[in-house]
């Protein structure tokens, strides 16, 4: 090779920290006294690094599943900075907070650094022995392999490994995931995650959809918004309509807010279906039969959402079109979710939305890598093998069940009954700490693969039916730790344990990869006449590979024989109160609570920082006697918890609702103790189609403990109140200004 | 302004009013053809908070931790406010919430630099009001005199502190900008950093700074692109056509618009009537109420 | 195969704070004779024999040869190891002498060379070597020597560098305060910058 022929992973050496002799002056003040520093100086560089000015790699962001491309701004070895990738048809450029925070899971202090064998540092041979010994006595059926959300070459990898142990025990777990949402949508449109294009809709009605913050792919949605909020689009500027119990950003973003009777979400999008037969759009006849009971009457007394709103909103949608209707989380978490989900899905069909505003989306050509998607139902698999002493050898991989699952499952009691306990982590979290065996995993900033998101946004173009697209994972700098891993490495070397030949070639999961990519170049874009060393690094490069994907279609019609919409369940006198597990766009299901900067960015709607909190409406707080900072008891069947009530107008007065995420007795400084576990005190009530987790079925009674103390939150003592000054943060109504020929 | 007209003009300095109809309070001693400035439009804004996270990333803000925070000692230069509508009987939430994100707004008549005593924050000749931290003394009376509270204190020196940037957190670090120590003053700067770089760069290149060569971290990582920054100077540029399409002007202290009957344009500036002539012009919040 | 070599880099002076650096320490930044301090350095570096003047012996080679990012970029750059056995390798009649011996020793050992810090600001300033390489030697065409040498003194006739300038806010602004041409061909002048915000970081 030639002397100055730097390849991607040498760079990485020689930019990267390694050895022990780097000087590096630590915080505060350095010296200005000559001489006493040591210049930054390197023994080689390749011609593109230029000290004090940033180098640009592409990459793919690990915090969420939405998969957004990102780039990561290296400067002397050091990545700095994530950055949106400008070329991404999901993120186009931009990232959210979380997204921004992956740094600090990758310089995180409290990460894993060697193997743990019952709490005690180990070498990785050691570690990996061990694994192989308690598999050799075991027979395939008794392995279990629980993991979060997977795809690309790792997830081929990993099928690998669970045909080469002869298990058929992979569980794939999300804590939160829109899986009763995948599962309706495969009934009305006929594919699980269609195309939403809320860029081309004139309304938007979302049913506890928050597309703004934690919901499916929410970059790409805010962007979408920004467009959908133009006054300049030829269709005028859009009407978002928000229907939940409990407000969500997308919620505090709405033209108009309805704080529905929690669980009968459903039950409102049919009688927006009877309005607008009322209203005179024509209704196939199994449709027009199953809404006819659901007058806008009966609906709103049901519901909670005053009749005259809905003829409203019905005119509304009649009006302007197209439209687009959401089914989101809130609609989901009940004993008929998706129920709820199907009926809100057939309010597209009717107003002729499918096709329009929900469009195909193409899959990657590639099954191995296509993703597997999470859901809450595979761990109550998982946990009755457990329970009944099936499985003897169990891994968990990006997922926490110990944390997430509800006490009442008594997970983690069945976890602890198998013999031997992998758990590959990057910080010593519940589950963790519960294995006997933990892997520390290197940062996804400093690891390889490949990524297929779940949802394929598409960039503008003829070919949008048939795009898919593959990212990459790329190192951003050299490990922080020499002795940590990259999953991917992990699988390679347990491979090995079990099928030496096949693998011996792959001298870590890099080559496997490079190989992997190389040998289908042409489906990947190339020619085979290009050069694979160039092929590798613009491929590379790009960070993203648009693939020719197989095209989907979304089915026109939809009958109304699949729905059975039963009435919502009602609350328990001894338990008055619905409770609602808010879902925040930073704290998600709590897999990134050790990472400071989301702990102190304020909760969007309640500003309160580092702690969780328990929302209730003023109403109902003056009826319990309950002030804000009063810690409350919140419990439920399940269990109890604690934290400080906060008054909130945006909740419906029969529900209460309590971030999750937070209250974790592990992984990390920032993390531990801060809050509490709602979903320890979740009833293990489930959705009746799909098995999922209904999280919205918990009812609570709360009560003062007499404790109290003072928010720590970022609204002032006014609580959101312009106190009078009229020019603050202003609002105008739309017919008061001229938008449509703004710059 | 800079360090010898400061000295040059202390007492013109102190009780002239900076803004006399002129472009910049300097303008004819030092005629730029920058001014950067910004326009933030509320009703793309989500309140998601990105904007905030990405100034922690860029500007090595210190996470100050509970106890700080309930004291006050926050340190979002980027910060997200979160209002409600109001009616007599309380807070309305049909419309949701409003959010403003709120940062310096690098006022051209800043209340902050008057009063510092030993001018540690003066304006520059591209329109931005500087703080030097070198300089600063930790009177703090700029942050009591800023009618935003956009001006935050080192209360403690966090790089020292526990577990703010514990190691190796601290190599996330932005080498461009100091990390500021115990007793200073800090603010928003407009990515200061980044606008050296770009007008480096357009130096070295001969040319004028292009709208689209800097963007601030804010502006990059908004999901909904809510954030517009650039010269105001440059007719091209997008934020001064923003400004210039919502009849806001930059010396005035009232704009003409508002004096006339069903104003139908929605761009205005915080806290105009104090005369400070910020930099940042909000659009306001649309909102309909077919429903 | 040099280039598969697992290195590190050494990075000094990035995270820095401001402030009450003058407490306790307090060094002395100059020397009576109004230079910085004699630096010992882990190779006793002879610019003059590779800047100096031909008929001094020396090889006249421009700054920016090795401090090549100088022109670039904020920093001039140590050049690394690579580029001093870029010619040294084919240097054989020095390849005994002991500097040069140990500079091979590094080499070998894929070690960069700890460099002391001579020209050290402090962390809150903000010094462009782009700006006044552009200004002074491409636009008004000056002689490189002079336009290096004004701040680092005549290197050409020194073995490692010391300090030859105060460096301080007084010493730039007395520079910035001046008017220069603005080219090699114009009559018009110009200031340097002289907001504080432009220097100070």
């Amino acid at each position: 090779m030639k002397e100055n022929d730097f390849n991607r992973r040498d760079f990485l050496k020689v930019l990267g920290w390694g050895g022990t002799a780097v000087a590096l002056s630590g915080c505060g003040n350095t010296s200005i006294q000559d001489g006493q520093e040591i210049v930054t100086s390197y023994v080689t560089l390749p011609s593109y690094v230029i000290p004090s000015i940033a180098n640009y790699f592409n990459s793919t962001c690990a915090q969420c599943d939405a998969g957004c491309n990102i780039m990561g701004r290296v400067r002397e070895g050091r990545v700095l900075k994530a950055e949106g990738n400008p070329n991404s048809p999901i993120n186009r450029g931009k990232m959210c907070g979380l997204g921004q925070s992956g740094v600090q899971a990758h310089y995180n202090p409290d990460r894993i650094r060697q193997p743990l064998l019952k709490g005690q540092a180990v070498t990785w041979e050691a570690a990996l022995g061990a694994i192989n010994d308690k598999l050799n006595g075991v027979k395939g059926e008794q392995v279990a392999f629980l993991t979060g959300g997977m795809s690309g070459h790792v997830q081929a990898l990993f099928g690998n490994y669970m045909d080469a142990l002869g298990s058929k025990n992979h569980f794939s777990y999300e804590a939160i995931s829109p899986a009763v949402l995948r599962v309706a949508n495969k009934k009305a449109y006929g594919m699980a995650m269609p195309r939403y294009r809320i860029d081309k809709a004139r309304v938007v009605v979302s049913f506890g959809a928050d597309f703004l913050g934690a919901w499916v792919s929410p970059v790409n949605f805010a962007q979408q918004y920004a467009q959908f909020r133009k006054g300049t689009r030829p269709e005028g500027r859009g009407v978002l309509v928000q229907v939940e119990p409990k407000m969500t950003l997308t919620g505090a973003n709405a033209d108009s807010w309805i704080g529905i009777r929690p669980g009968t979400e459903g039950m409102l999008a049919l009688g927006v279906i009877n309005a607008l037969g009322s209203a005179g759009i024509k209704l196939p006849a199994d449709i027009a039969a199953a809404v006819k009971d659901y007058t806008p009457e009966r609906v709103g007394v049901n519901t909670g959402v005053p009749f005259e709103r809905i003829n409203k909103l019905a005119t509304l949608l009649k009006e302007r079109s197209p439209s687009l209707v959401l089914a989101g989380d809130a609609a989901e978490g009940y004993v008929n979710g998706s129920q709820n989900a199907l009926a809100i899905a057939m309010l597209n069909h009717v107003l002729g939305n499918v096709g329009k505003t929900v469009e195909a989306a193409a899959s990657v050509p590639f099954p191995q890598i296509a993703p597997t998607v999470g859901s809450r139902s595979s761990l109550n698999k998982l946990n009755d093998g457990l329970a009944a002493g099936k499985y003897k050898v169990v891994f968990s991989y990006g997922a926490n069940p110990v944390f997430s699952a509800p006490a009442a499952m008594k997970f983690k009691d069945n976890f602890v009954k198998a013999d031997f306990k992998v758990a590959f982590a990057q910080y010593l979290d519940e589950t963790a700490q519960a294995a006997d065996l933990v892997l520390p995993l290197d940062s996804a900033m400093e690891d390889w693969g490949t990524v297929v998101p779940e949802y394929m946004a598409a960039p503008e173009g003829s070919d949008a039916d048939t795009y898919a697209q593959m990212s990459f994972r790329q190192p951003l700098m050299q490990k922080l730790y020499p002795d940590t891993r990259g999953v991917g490495d992990i699988l390679l070397a347990l491979l090995k344990q079990r099928k030496a030949d096949e693998y011996k070639d792959f001298e870590d999961f890099y080559s496997y990869l490079h190989n992997a990519v190389l040998k289908n170049k042409v489906a990947l874009g190339g020619k085979t006449t290009d050069d694979d060393d160039i092929f590798w690094d613009e491929t590379l490069s790009k960070g993203i590979v648009p693939l020719k994907g197989v095209a989907g279609s979304v089915s026109a019609k939809m009958s109304a024989a699949d729905l059975k919409l039963s009435p919502a369940t009602g609350t328990d006198t001894n338990y008055p109160l619905r409770l609602i597990p808010a879902v925040s766009a930073s704290m998600r299901d709590g897999r990134n609570a050790n990472e400071p900067w989301l702990q102190e960015s304020p909760d969007p709607l309640t500003t309160v920082v580092w702690d969780s909190w328990v929302e209730i409406h003023p109403k109902t707080a003056a009826k319990l006697g309950i002030a804000e900072g009063d810690i409350v008891e919140v419990a439920s069947k399940s269990g109890s918890i604690k934290s400080q009530a906060y008054l909130f107008p945006g909740i419906h007065p029969d529900a209460v609702s309590v971030p999750v995420g937070y209250g974790h007795e592990g992984m990390g400084r920032y993390a531990k103790g801060v809050g509490a576990n709602v979903f320890s005190i979740l009833d293990p009530v489930f959705e009746q189609e799909t098995g999922e987790l209904a999280l919205n079925e918990t009812n609570v009674k709360i009560s003062k403990t007499g404790q109290r103390v003072i928010i720590v939150k970022e609204e002032g003592p006014l609580g959101g109140s312009q106190d009078g000054r009229p020019k603050i943060a202003v609002q105008v109504q739309a017919d008061k200004v001229d938008l449509s020929k703004e710059v | 302004m800079s360090v010898s007209n400061l000295l040059e003009n202390w007492s013109k300095f102190r009780h002239t009013h900076p803004v006399e109809d002129k472009g910049h309070p300097d303008w004819e001693a030092y005629p730029s053809d920058i001014k950067w400035a910004m326009a933030i439009d509320l009703d793309a804004c989500t309140g998601c908070n990105a904007c905030s996270v990405a100034c922690y990333a860029e500007n090595n803000l210190p996470v100050v931790g509970k106890e700080k925070y309930s004291h006050g000692q926050a340190m979002h230069w980027m910060r997200i406010e979160r209002y409600w509508d109001e009616s007599e009987s309380g807070f309305e939430v049909d419309q949701g919430a409003r959010f403003l994100p709120m940062m310096c707004q690098q006022c051209e008549a800043a209340p902050c630099e008057t009063v510092c005593p030993v001018g540690a924050t003066n304006h520059t000749e591209d329109g931005l009001n500087s703080q030097i931290y070198n300089r600063c003394i930790g009177s703090r009376y700029c942050s009591a005199n800023c009618p935003y509270k956009v001006r935050y204190f080192n209360w403690y020196d966090y790089p020292t502190t526990k577990d703010v940037w514990p190691s190796p957190m601290n190599e996330q670090l932005n080498p461009d900008l100091s990390v500021r120590s115990k007793g200073v003053m800090e603010k928003c700067t407009f990515c200061k950093q980044r606008t050296y770089v770009a007008r480096n760069n357009a130096k070295t290149e001969g040319r004028p700074v292009q709208d689209g060569d800097v963007q601030t971290a804010c502006q990059e990582a908004c999901p909904a692109g809510a954030i517009t920054f650039g010269n105001l100077y440059d007719p091209e540029s997008k934020v001064a056509q923003k400004w210039q399409h919502q009849q806001v002007e930059l010396t005035k202290e009232k704009q003409d618009k508002d004096k006339t009957e069903g104003n139908r344009l929605r761009g205005y500036r915080i806290l105009e009537e104090l005369r400070p002539y910020p930099s940042v012009m909000y659009l306001e919040r649309v909102r309909e109420s077919a429903v | 195969m040099q280039h598969i070599l697992r290195l590190f880099i050494l990075l000094v002076g990035l995270f820095a704070g401001v402030g009450s650096y003058a407490a306790d320490a307090a060094p002395k930044l100059t020397t009576p004779d109004d230079l910085g301090p004699q630096i010992e350095q882990p190779i006793e570096f002879p610019h003059f024999r590779h800047a100096g003047d031909a008929k001094d012996g020396g090889m006249q080679i421009n700054c920016m040869y090795c401090h090549t990012y100088a022109r670039r970029s904020m920093v001039a750059g140590i050049p690394p190891v690579q580029k001093c056995i870029g010619c040294h390798q084919s240097i054989e009649s020095v390849r005994d002498k002991p500097r040069i011996k140990k500079l091979f020793e590094y080499w070998e050992a894929k070690k960069p060379i700890p460099w002391k810090k001579v020209h050290d600001l402090p962390d809150f300033v903000r010094f462009n070597h782009e700006r006044h390489i552009q200004r002074f030697y491409f636009q008004q065409d000056r002689p490189y020597q002079e336009v290096c040498g004004y701040c680092h003194g005549d290197v050409k006739k020194m073995t490692v560098a010391r300090r030859q300038k105060p460096l301080t806010m007084g010493w730039c602004a007395s520079c910035h305060m001046k008017d220069h041409p603005i080219s090699a061909h114009s009559t018009k002048t110009g200031h340097g910058p002289n907001d504080c915000f432009t220097c100070h970081k």
